[in-house]
């Protein structure tokens, strides 16, 4: 294993003629975990950049309010026109980028970081949610059940809650090998809670077969037996 | 879930070429080195601490720099394990059990390192398929694009000039003729001191301690191949404001600037490919002559399909004009022989002319890391390839052998 920046280095070194303004011809397509895909192009004039990006659970994000987010930090950017097999277009042109070079170096590792950013959206709501709960001045929200199928069977559930922010893991351990392997470090994940050093971190719980209370009622997992529930629960006071 | 793209893996003596199939060039290329700390430290993470690639040249003063790759052969596979890891993870960031690989082994590389190469990929990162491909073999497949489709022929002589050494490698049909393969010891490094020793000769101003890396930016800006030598100097002498240049520096210590004259050593550089004799004396034979002698040893019904196709591949052949000067030499050669052996018959025999062609084209640098990136796209692509499921099926040895391509087609 290996302690893993956040940001994508393909994209921040693919993306450097955003930096330096040399007009260069540029095609590649590289990927980042979870299935993203992404696609840094130039495919009429050489000083426009075109930036695509695909990800399968794009569109849930964008029902939590991913759109937003995109506005905020790429707003300028935003291309209504969506190239054909992705979810979202970005162009850059050369000639119209901030004067300043840390402006410009902001904006290639914004964009190195876009990915983290889009699925740091839903976790935002709940927590937003979460703090009306607390506010009494505040009438109480509804909050939604929030699904994100980051991957073909996996996905992450996150639900705000009166005194807690609750987010689940669900994962899929195809070999049984895997299992093992997983079963071992969730245990210890949960154990490891018990030690004086971390006894207010909040709490980590897993079941294997049986889904959590919260998702309980989703049809979909009705027929997903073997998948493997991470319960992850965080409290208020963080 | 659509597929994701092949990751396309050259790891090479000196460098590693890292990328994904269907682009034009590689995402990374970084040394092969990696930088591991060997104190016993009690933490139990000192498996987690090391550098690759450019991190591991910048940090090696506190930790202990290693080359897992010696003469293009894995010799530390425990280091090489760790190195891929943090290409895949730290570099590419992709999931390897979502993606196929493809990896390159030099020509005459022992099966059983194959089956080492299958066992950390499939064990360890439990990719979906592997394909494990000979360097030679995709620098001629990188040279398809400036031809017509039904021209795709993985015939040819491959010229792969690197850094450190140059191979001459005849291949037929997808297969290396091992037998055959010469290494000259005369590659890009050579050509760097040749120069370095000119300027140094001609007592040029430039600071002592980077007359190195100045000799190594002038073979790349300003070298290139002449057709002949003494109509060069010729030329050279008479208007030699045409062609003399100059190169600016600045001195990274001081942050003064300073100007060297680029004369002769333009050409006299890449010379040596040509004429060994005026930089080494244990080394004579000219390029040109070792292709010659590399496709004469082949089995005589390959050898004008070898002279059609010779590719060049590796950042040593990117000199201007290179192509050409080889094409004439090699050309030279071969109507002498064959004239020689129309006079011997007595004007009973007539040959057809050889077909000699030099192949140059854009994506020279990388070649073969291209040529797997364009193998790599092809649909056909992972019929090839071994899979996870066979892998568990046969075990490593599945992975001794891989289909040439091409070879699926009816």
């Amino acid at each position: 294993m290996i302690l893993l920046d956040y940001h994508n280095v393909v994209v921040e070194e693919t993306l450097q003629p955003l930096v330096s303004l040399e007009a260069t011809a540029l095609d590649s397509t590289v990927v980042d975990f979870d299935g993203v895909v992404y696609r840094i192009s130039t495919p009429t004039l050489k000083t426009v950049i075109r930036f695509s990006l695909s990800w399968q659970c794009f569109n849930e994000l964008v029902k939590w309010g991913a759109n937003d987010m995109l506005k905020k930090y790429y707003g300028p950017y935003l291309c209504d026109e969506v190239e054909s097999g992705y979810n979202l277009t970005l162009e850059f042109n050369l000639k119209e980028l901030p004067e300043a070079k840390e402006d410009r170096e902001e904006l290639v590792n914004k964009l190195s970081l876009i990915k983290r950013n889009l699925l740091a959206q839903p976790f935002e709501r709940a927590f937003t949610q979460q703090r009306q709960f607390e506010d009494e001045n505040q009438p109480d929200p509804t909050p939604d059940l929030m699904q994100i199928q980051y991957r073909e069977q996996e996905a992450i559930y996150i639900q705000a809650q009166h005194d807690r922010v609750t987010v689940i893991f669900s994962t899929l351990f195809k070999e049984e090998t895997d299992k093992i392997f997983g079963k071992v470090f969730l245990q210890e994940f949960v154990d490891a809670r018990r030690r004086p050093a971390i006894q207010n971190a909040p709490q980590v719980l897993y079941s294997n077969k049986e889904p959590p209370l919260e998702i309980r009622h989703l049809p979909e997992l009705q027929s997903l037996g073997d998948n493997e529930e991470i319960g992850y629960v965080t409290f208020g006071q963080h | 879930m659509s597929r994701l793209p092949p990751v396309i893996m050259d790891n090479g003596t000196g460098y590693t070429k890292l990328g994904f199939a269907g682009n034009n060039a590689p995402s990374f290329v970084f040394p092969t080195a990696i930088a591991t700390r060997d104190s016993s430290s009690k933490r139990g993470i000192e498996d987690l601490d090391f550098f690759i690639g450019n991190e591991a040249i910048s940090n090696s003063k506190t930790y202990g720099l290693h080359f897992p790759i010696r003469h293009g052969q894995i010799e530390n596979w425990d280091y090489m394990e760790r190195f891929w890891e943090q290409s895949i993870f730290k570099y590419l960031r992709c999931e390897p059990e979502d993606h196929y690989f493809l990896l390159t082994e030099p020509p005459l590389n022992a099966p059983e390192n194959r089956e080492q190469t299958a066992e950390i990929m499939f064990e360890s990162f439990n990719i979906q398929g592997l394909y494990i491909a000979v360097q030679a073999v995709l620098a001629l497949a990188a040279s398809w694009t400036s031809k017509e489709t039904k021209d795709y022929v993985l015939t040819g002589t491959v010229i792969d000039s690197g850094d450190g050494v140059t191979h001459v490698i005849p291949v037929v049909e997808g297969y290396v003729i091992g037998s055959s393969i010469k290494h000259i010891p005369i590659a890009g490094r050579d050509i760097t001191y040749f120069v370095q020793q000119l300027l140094r000769d001609r007592n040029e101003n430039i600071p002592k301690e980077e007359s190195l890396k100045v000799a190594e930016k002038i073979k790349e800006q300003f070298s290139y191949v002449c057709p002949d030598i003494v109509k060069e100097f010729q030329r050279y002498d008479q208007e030699g404001d045409k062609f003399f240049q100059k190169y600016k520096g600045v001195n990274s210590v001081t942050g003064t600037p300073y100007e060297v004259d680029v004369g002769f050593e333009r050409f006299l550089g890449p010379e040596i490919f040509f004429n060994p004799e005026i930089a080494s004396s244990d080394f004579l034979t000219p390029i040109p002559e070792v292709v010659d002698n590399v496709i004469q040893s082949c089995p005589i019904d390959t050898r004008r399909g070898l002279y059609k196709n010779i590719v060049l591949s590796g950042g040593s052949t990117m000199f201007k004009g290179f192509d050409k000067r080889l094409q004439r030499d090699i050309k030279r050669l071969v109507d002498l022989r064959v004239r020689r052996s129309e006079e011997l018959s007595g004007g009973l025999l007539k040959a057809t002319a050889v077909d000699v062609n030099v192949v140059s084209h854009k994506r020279q640098r990388y070649a073969v890391w291209y040529g797997g990136s364009l193998l790599g796209q092809t649909s056909e692509f992972y019929s090839y390839c071994h899979s996870k499921a066979e892998y568990e099926e046969h075990g490593p040895s599945i992975c001794r052998h891989n289909r040439v391509f091409g070879s699926l087609k009816t």
